[in-house]
């Protein structure tokens, strides 16, 4: 290559770049660089939509960019014990606790529950429609020395898979890993349903991730919800306020912002109309976790209303 | 040489071969004899490597027409033609094997049976002194040593006719007189045609007995040797004899 | 843990998990192994014959074609997935054949990112030949399948070059086979796979564990691959 062509590609390749370095500046709405909070979150909590229909409403009311991480639940809470976010949002009490234990946060607070159903093929081969979910589970199980229903499991150790395994052992069931109709995925909430709708089996899913693939595959999606509203089969969400002398990276104010927000009479009202396919898939339970059965949290609660009332967010 | 009847074997006539605007070689008329020693000289360009190339039919020329025994190109099939002919190019091109592997190669798609390649292998070991090579590879050998192999993987088929382009060009003195004895030794006692294209005229004035001399593309004089150095007629070919022609 | 306590616990654990020959993650590397090396095997059958033709025929259109080859050596793996997954899916026009989430539907998906990459580099290393090759094995009259012989034999450096980039890609692919196989515990859950849902579930150590385990065997493969490219070296092939 002769030096003219030489230099003419060099040029061209360094303007390539630049141009590029100028779009990414550009990237986003305006060139003003928004104050940026992340929240560590779960796979199913994002892929219902509800943190995109709440995001609008809060960056505007804090001036703040909400972002968010889709991890696995165990990863969500990985990430935020290193305080690689700004505060936790998942559905898995027990790893909750674990972090405020361990000083890692220093507030938990149950923000809203969503629930579980148990979907299958139409035909319903192993029979379960309208069971309690663990008879239900059980039923799987057993109607399967003819190998009528496959089950798939999230296979992932998240909260969904939790929940999973607390049904099994409220049925009785035991030795189900490995078993020709047990199939354990290691995948996410949606990528476990298409598995199911492929196989005509059954599984657990969130009511909102299903509703919101029903909503995307239309006719494509051959599975129907056979058992619901089991008490069993309740969801809670918990928020972590991370502690700010151990991560003194995190962005503390915005995350409590944040927290404040879920839990404002307007988060709440918000959370309540969130609706995939016109049904209500979150429902808000701030304050008032003894009303599915969970421990009281007094203690956190009136915290959390005196910081509301100093905000004037409340008129508690 | 003498007694005998001088029987055409290739023949080019008003051959002409363009490469886009140019032309390598411009209405060529030449004949080549059975048993012939021609060498073609000329400067360089002056498309002594084409005319070669078109006798192996690697190209095709642009209009004109070749002769094999009497009969036209077009109507006698391209491997027919090539199974008579050997080529060998000024760099040596050798195989990624044993010198035995490469000399054999030619036989071994032809089908020839192992004790008969492994005599006519032989053979040509000797003749072109490469016996204590035979197993060294190929890509390790000098330049020198390499373009023997090339000859003996031609000469191991017994082709009529070997074209050679500038075969010893690049060569150290000891290669080449290797490579010319073998020739010599082709041309008188297996009665191979040889067309040799060179630089050095004191090559073609050892080893030919016809000369053809080319200037832009066309023969411009042919003869026997001895006349053709002694009393050229025209007088470019003087010129170029004396070392007059920048080339 | 801190990162560094956690990557040399990993070294640990895939010390442990190797000299145990622990059923499941033997299970894992096996289904690696295989999904790949078949997909690398299958695209140079494919692609080495296909890349000699293309390199040596002149045809109309032959720049078009080699430049569709380059292209598709960069294919995204992701995408490639997903349009396997479209194809395989029950409501896909391939869905009868009920390929999708068996490790079959795997290696047709890293044999769509391997082949172009083996058929490039076997064009590109053959037009690289010496061109007066080619024209020595004319004049010889070889026949076509001999001339190949010689002229893939010249180019073998480079095919080898071919395979172990085409088998790298394989086997550290992990979108596309995430979404065709569905990380099936004992079916279609491959190492990158599972190094994926370990991460998910925040278990970093047997991740790195895995990763490590992952690393040894494209070591070894590419060992074995490189040893041959020297050996060939040494034998003699016409």
């Amino acid at each position: 290559m002769n030096r003219r062509a030489k230099s003419a590609l060099l040029l061209t390749i360094i303007l390539v770049m630049a141009s590029g370095l100028l779009v990414n500046s550009h990237f986003g709405d305006s060139s003003i660089a928004k104050n940026r909070l992340v929240v560590a979150t779960t796979t199913s909590t994002v892929d219902s939509g509800l943190l995109s229909y709440l995001k609008p409403y809060f960056d505007s009311k804090y001036n703040l960019d909400l972002t968010w991480l889709r991890l696995g639940s165990g990863q969500a809470v990985e990430v935020a014990s290193r305080g690689d976010a700004d505060i936790l949002l998942v559905h898995d009490r027990s790893r909750e606790d674990s972090l405020v234990d361990a000083g890692k946060g220093t507030l938990r607070i149950t923000v809203m529950y969503n629930d579980f159903v148990l979907i299958g093929p139409a035909s319903d081969p192993a029979g379960v429609i309208g069971q309690n979910a663990s008879v239900a589970m059980a039923t799987i199980a057993t109607s399967n020395s003819s190998y009528k229903a496959v089950f798939i499991s999230r296979g992932d150790g998240s909260g969904t898979h939790s929940l999973e395994k607390r049904l099994w052992s409220e049925a009785g069931i035991e030795n189900y890993v490995g078993a020709p109709w047990y199939l354990s995925a290691g995948s996410g909430m949606a990528d476990v349903i298409r598995i199911a709708n492929e196989m005509g089996g059954y599984t657990i899913a969130d009511r909102a991730t299903y509703l919101a693939l029903k909503s995307t595959m239309k006719e494509n999606l051959g599975l129907v919800v056979l058992c619901e509203k089991d008490p069993a089969l309740l969801n809670p969400y918990g928020i972590v306020l991370l502690n700010s002398t151990r991560y003194p990276n995190i962005h503390y104010d915005w995350a409590l912002d944040f927290l404040l927000f879920l839990v404002s009479d307007e988060g709440q009202s918000l959370i309540s109309n969130y609706t995939i396919a016109g049904e209500q898939v979150f429902f808000p339970i701030f304050g008032c976790p003894e009303a599915i059965g969970l421990p009281s949290e007094e203690v956190a609660v009136s915290y959390i209303y005196s910081l509301l009332s100093v905000k004037g967010m409340s008129d508690r | 040489m003498s007694g005998e009847a001088a029987v055409v074997f290739i023949e080019l006539r008003n051959v002409t071969k363009k490469f886009g605007a140019i032309k390598a070689v411009e209405n060529l008329d030449l004949a080549i004899h059975y048993k012939d020693f021609l060498a073609v000289v000329g400067p360089s360009g002056a498309g002594k490597s084409t005319l070669l190339r078109i006798i192996d039919c690697l190209e095709s020329p642009t209009s004109g027409d070749l002769l094999m025994d009497g009969v036209n190109y077009e109507k006698i099939d391209k491997l027919s033609i090539r199974q008579r002919i050997g080529m060998v190019f000024q760099n040596p091109v050798v195989f990624n094997t044993s010198v035995y592997n490469n000399i054999a190669y030619s036989l071994r798609f032809r089908k020839v049976p192992d004790h008969v390649e492994r005599k006519k292998v032989g053979d040509l070991l000797k003749r072109l002194q490469l016996i204590n090579l035979q197993n060294r590879k190929a890509i390790t050998l000098s330049g020198g040593e390499a373009q023997r192999v090339t000859l003996a993987r031609v000469l191991v088929y017994d082709p009529q006719l070997l074209l050679l382009d500038e075969p010893t060009a690049n060569l150290d003195p000891y290669n080449a007189s290797i490579i010319e004895e073998a020739l010599i030794e082709a041309n008188r006692e297996y009665g191979t045609t040889i067309v040799i294209v060179t630089h050095d005229i004191f090559q073609a004035k050892r080893l030919a007995n016809k000369v053809a001399f080319m200037l832009d593309g066309k023969v411009v004089e042919y003869g026997d040797a001895r006349s053709f150095f002694e009393k050229p007629s025209n007088p470019k070919t003087k010129a170029f004899i004396d070392g007059e022609i920048v080339y | 843990m801190s990162s560094f306590e956690i990557i040399v616990d990993g070294l640990w654990r895939a010390f442990e998990i190797i000299l145990s020959g622990d059923p499941e993650i033997m299970g894992i590397t096996m289904l690696s192994l295989r999904v790949s090396i078949t997909a690398t095997l299958l695209g140079a059958i494919a692609g080495i014959p296909l890349g000699y033709i293309i390199a040596t025929k002149e045809f109309i259109g032959k720049s078009f074609v080699t430049a569709i080859i380059n292209t598709f050596m960069g294919l995204p793996p992701v995408a490639v997935g997903l349009f396997v997954y479209l194809m395989l899916s029950s409501f896909g026009p391939l869905g009868f054949l009920r390929l999708l989430y068996t490790p079959e539907a795997m290696i047709i998906a890293q044999l769509i990112l391997a082949f172009p990459i083996v058929c490039g580099i076997t064009i590109s290393s053959v037009m690289g030949l010496n061109p007066k090759l080619k024209e020595t094995l004319t004049s010889l009259n070889a026949p076509t399948l001999w001339q190949a012989r010689v002229l893939l034999n010249e180019s073998r450096l480079g095919i080898l070059t071919a395979l172990i980039a085409a088998f790298g890609a394989a086997i550290s692919e992990v979108g596309a086979i995430m979404m065709v196989g569905g990380n099936l515990l004992g079916y279609t859950r491959a190492l990158t796979t599972a190094i994926m849902l370990y991460t998910s579930m925040g278990d970093f150590a047997i991740a790195i564990a895995l990763g490590i385990i992952l690393l040894l065997i494209a070591f070894a493969i590419n060992i074995f691959l490189t040893v041959l490219q020297t050996k060939s070296r040494t034998k003699s092939s016409i």
